[in-house]
């Protein structure tokens, strides 16, 4: 062992032969020289955001942790576009797509280069709350409209901003007033240890205990797993189980909602009733199987809501997607397009950034599969209807089914 | 009842530690035996595993014949991606650690990309069997079977792999490899054979590790991240290359990440790393030797 | 063609170093005139990227320590620009000073406990050190924001009195003054009876040693200055996209810039920020033309890095040894 360990530091601690000579002069320089070249040359053609043609840019995970978020969000955005003619309102739309990676240190370089060497007319898109806050102070600068489909921070001035989707702590303060109803007694709140996580499950604590409830976590406090992979649950289901928890609230999604779900019901915790917010949505419920059934959850968005934009959206998605059914991803990004659209339409002449934003304030209700909703005039967010959902079998299938209208909320 | 309350409080994260700290060193093994045996930092680690998981969500389907075919499917193709990495580091080997991590760290980032255009970009698991997707009580608490099975399984391959170690000749080869390659070549084999035979078999291993591990961290984008950090963590702690240490690590790691949770919640996020670097720092060092190793 | 682009690179190379320096900066000048805002932006950010690089170049190639974790001073000195800007002082000298004097502190402590530890150790006790760095990034939400990270930073002002620079151009000017005035210091000073003693430390740690030099010191001491570097880094980030979260200080950001430094061949400066401007172009600027293939074609640089340029690594990689682990040819009978 002693003999191994000191051949590796051999390794690094001796030296080659030739390492005397200063390396400053080498060839690398001419690759640097080479590299500037070749951007300098990469140049752009300005801004031709003509009445024949707009340019919207899409930023989305299309690599990284969160892709199949941000895959979701393509293809609901794409399937708008596609069924409209390829045309917002009347005017041939150039969707130009780039890639938000893990977060905003990929987003912001990404989202640069649509506002600076694409000019955009207006951004849609964006998975993470992070990604968002950092490309705010971009379109705001540039007086460019940001059109969100997931995560929304809160912001001081939302002028340029809008998002479709929600404000993070929405989900929970719709469903903690039915918590509080069917529960007797406190509830144990659990989400990942980032700000996605602290908003979300802080509706549904803010709420809650505003109504009288009370958390069984110890001090009262949230209890927070590491963000963003926890590969084991046990211990804090467990614990959860040792409490006087009546109820479990979770907010997770993606592989954790899986490990979370799946565990839940292999621990002591598994006879205690589970509320959620995103806990079931999308592929996840598949991979997490029967350990999902009877899970209730809170969401803006259900496929088997039955309305005549649903179930458009609905037929529409299963010709191009036959193996699975929308989420609320692709739906939220379905109506930025059905916004800039509807936007669009109303401006006469040349279309510009500022226009769009203007129109996009002028909208009012907006039909959409989720049903009809709004723009709050104070940060933009959607005036909507939240419901409550269950896990069900369907067949071999597993699926959420709306069991009741929660609230109508937006700020 | 305050004692005794306080021992149940505690006694289950201590089980559910040592549970998932033999889970972490079954993760970790095929790191720590390319690294200690062909001193080859493997960062691709995690995608041999993605790899073993992804064949699991595709082929097992909830009978025991899918889950065999599974296994089959998986270390095979753990061992032939290890066997292509052999093949790509040979014109690499003495070069020195930051050469193989930039080769190895490319393939992953390859691997990565060509794992999600070939199966989707969404988290998959498989089904397991009925018997093994259930729970078991022990000391009056519900257990995941599974976690069980994995563990005995996991304990099987090390010791075998001990056996193989210290009892065959393959395996006084492989510790004379590691001895004194030198005098290793000097007897007629070759240590490039003998490079590129760990590296598949540690590939086999770590396919199977995906494969028998995709129901607790099961296949998708960040899979090989999320297992080559936790392995990585384990190989250090443990000693680099030391399998035995790497137990030890394991244990104490999955001690950290369950007790630790329960003890002192607030500090989770960094009990990980923290542990890693104490671990580093506190273990005592031979002085760098210069020429002369 | 390839024949007659070698003997431009041999006869080349063979120029000072001084030469190199000044038609780099004159190259990055004369582009500061003639780009487009977009590659100017993304040239800002590839200065600041480059600044981290010779930080780990300085540590790897010069006093032999790979480091995986030089996001943390990165980071220390990113935070207090950003913080600094936000509470209203937007100078830039004193901007630079801060960061580089906060990275520097932070790296005192942290230098004499890893400086006892060398590479692959020293490797994994520099990666923990920048993983609980990112952790408390994003945990410390009232001071850093936390994972959502700051935004809306004040932009600086070059100079005490003068205009807040927001254009692109100016912001580009800015970062290429600082990151050719670093170069140059540190260019001079590893030339100097200091830098020949790290390089001492590197080549044969157990002769200095012997001949009576304190070793530990010089590497703590090379750990601090190649932290401040790095924080004047975290600087020119901050003020070139006016935004910090803990993605920019992550195990990503890490391994990017460590593995261009082996790409440039570990030694050279030069070589370093060649390396990371190549690499930064082909995730933030070549990947944007297939949106979703940018971590496909990092990696298949990675590797073609390993077999087209293989003189790179030599640098950092073939040591002096007696007993070659792999590579013994085998005796015929």
């Amino acid at each position: 062992m002693q003999q191994r360990r000191t051949r590796h530091h051999a390794t690094w601690a001796t030296r080659p032969a030739w390492a005397t000579r200063p390396a400053w002069a080498t060839r690398p320089a001419w690759v640097l020289a080479a590299c500037l070249a070749m951007t300098g040359c990469g140049g752009s053609n300005a801004g031709d955001t003509g009445t024949e043609t707009v340019k919207i840019g899409f930023v989305g995970s299309l690599s990284g942790t969160y892709q199949d978020v941000g895959q979701e969000m393509r293809d609901g955005f794409q399937l708008y576009l596609d069924t409209h003619g390829g045309r917002f309102g009347g005017r041939k739309v150039d969707l130009v797509v780039a890639d938000e990676g893990n977060g905003a240190a990929t987003a912001l370089p990404a989202a640069t280069r649509l506002v600076k060497d694409e000019h955009v007319a207006a951004l849609a898109g964006i998975v993470a709350s992070g990604s968002y806050l950092a490309i705010s102070a971009l379109a705001a600068e540039h007086k460019i409209p940001l059109i969100g489909s997931n995560g929304r921070p809160d912001t001081e001035n939302s002028d340029w901003l809008w998002t479709t989707s929600f404000r993070s702590p929405d989900p929970g303060t719709a469903i903690a007033p039915y918590i509080k109803e069917h529960v007797d007694g406190p509830v144990w709140a659990i989400g990942p240890d980032y700000k996605g996580g602290y908003d979300q499950v802080g509706g549904f604590v803010d709420t809650y205990t505003k109504l009288g409830g009370k958390l069984a976590n110890p001090g009262g406090k949230p209890t927070w797993t590491p963000f963003p992979a926890t590969p084991n649950y046990l211990p804090y289901l467990s614990q959860i189980a040792k409490s006087d928890a009546k109820a479990v609230y979770a907010f997770f999604g993606g592989e954790n909602a899986i490990g979370f779900v799946t565990q839940y019901k292999q621990s002591d915790a598994r006879n205690l009733p589970l509320y959620g917010a995103f806990l079931t949505e999308g592929p996840v419920l598949q991979a997490q199987g029967p350990a999902a059934e009877g899970i209730w959850n809170v969401l803006n968005y259900s496929p088997d809501l039955d309305n005549a934009a649903n179930r458009t959206f609905i037929a529409e998605w299963s010709t191009r997607h036959t193996d699975r059914s929308p989420t609320t991803y692709a739906m939220a990004a379905y109506d930025a397009a059905a916004v800039l659209d509807k936007a669009i339409a109303r401006i006469s002449g040349k279309v510009t950034p500022v226009k769009i934003n203007e129109a996009i304030g002028q909208l009012g209700q907006i039909d959409s599969p989720r049903g009809s909703w709004q723009f709050s005039p104070r940060n933009h967010t959607p005036i909507q209807h939240w419901y409550l959902r269950v896990v069900r079998r369907d067949g071999t299938q597993l699926a959420n089914r709306v069991v009741q209208d929660l609230a109508t909320i937006g700020a | 009842m305050g004692p005794l309350n306080a021992l149940d409080a505690y006694l289950i994260p201590v089980i559910d530690g040592v549970a998932y700290g033999l889970l972490l060193f079954t993760l970790a093994a095929p790191l720590t035996l390319v690294f200690g045996a062909g001193g080859v930092l493997n960062l691709a680690h995690g995608s041999l595993y993605a790899l073993g998981a992804y064949a699991a969500a595709l082929i097992s389907d909830g009978s025991w014949t899918s889950l065999a075919l599974a296994a089959a499917a998986g270390t095979f193709a753990g061992a032939a991606g290890g066997g292509l990495l052999s093949a790509a580091l040979m014109p690499v080997t003495g070069r020195g650690h930051l050469a193989q991590a930039l080769l190895t760290f490319g393939v992953a980032l390859v691997a990565g990309a060509a794992l999600v255009l070939a199966f989707g970009p969404d988290n998959l698991r498989p089904t397991v069997p009925a018997g093994l997707d259930t729970t078991v009580s022990l000391a009056g608490h519900r257990y995941p079977a599974y976690r069980l099975a994995f563990i005995a399984i996991a304990a099987a391959l090390a010791a075998g792999g001990w056996l193989v170690l210290a009892r065959s000749r393959a395996g006084a080869r492989l510790r004379a490899m590691v001895d004194d390659p030198h005098m290793l070549a000097c007897l007629g084999t070759n240590p490039r054979t003998v490079l590129a035979a760990v590296l598949t078999v540690g590939g086999a291993l770590a396919g199977l590790t995906g494969v028998l591990g995709a129901p607790i961290i099961g296949p998708g984008p960040g899979t090989a991240d999320t297992v080559l950090l936790l392995s990585l963590v384990i190989v250090v702690v443990g000693g680099l290359g030391s399998v035995g240490g790497a137990v030890a690590a394991a244990v104490g790691v999955g001690q950290v990440q369950s007790l630790g949770v329960v003890l002192a919640p607030t500090w989770t996020p960094y009990l990980l790393f923290a542990a890693m670097a104490l671990a580093l720092l506190v273990r005592r060092q031979p002085l760098p030797t210069g020429g002369h190793a | 063609m390839s024949r007659s682009w070698r003997a431009v690179l041999r006869r080349g190379s063979g120029l000072p170093a001084p030469v190199w320096g000044l038609a780099t900066t004159a190259a990055l000048a004369t582009a500061g005139c003639l780009a487009d805002p977009y590659t100017l932006s993304t040239w800002t950010r590839i200065l600041s990227l480059g600044l981290l690089a010779l930080s780990v170049a300085v540590l790897a190639g010069t006093a032999g320590l790979p480091s995986l974790g030089q996001v943390a001073p990165y980071a220390v000195g990113a935070y207090t620009t950003a913080i600094l800007a936000r509470h209203g002082i937007t100078a830039g000298p004193v901007q630079l000073a801060a960061a580089a004097a906060a990275a520097a502190v932070f790296c005192l402590p942290i230098g004499i406990a890893v400086s006892r530890t060398r590479g692959i150790t020293f490797l994994m006790a520099t990666l923990a050190v920048g993983e609980l760095t990112a952790v408390a990034a994003g945990q410390w939400t009232t001071v850093t924001g936390g994972t959502d990270g700051l935004a809306g930073i004040p932009a600086t002002q070059p100079w005490w009195g003068t205009a807040p620079i927001l254009e692109d151009q100016a912001v580009y000017g800015y970062a290429v003054a600082v990151a050719v005035a670093v170069t140059a210091v540190l260019w001079w000073t590893l030339r100097t009876p200091a830098g020949l003693l790290l390089q001492g430390c590197r080549d044969d740690e157990t002769r200095m040693r012997a001949s009576g030099h304190p070793v530990a010191r010089y590497l703590v001491a090379a750990y601090v200055g190649a932290g401040a570097i790095a924080g004047i880094g975290g600087a020119l980030l901050v003020t070139g996209q006016r935004y910090v979260s803990p993605g920019d200080v992550g195990f990503e950001v890490s391994a990017l810039v460590l593995l261009a430094v082996t790409i440039g061949g570990g030694r050279s400066l030069g070589g370093a920020l060649a390396a990371v401007a190549l690499v930064a172009l082909v995730r933030d600027w070549a990947a944007a033309t297939v949106p979703g293939r940018g971590p496909l074609l990092l990696g298949a640089l990675f590797i073609a890095a390993v077999y087209v340029h293989p003189k790179g690594m030599v640098g950092l990689g073939r040591r002096r040894r007696q007993h070659p682990p792999v590579e013994v040819e085998v005796p015929s009978s």
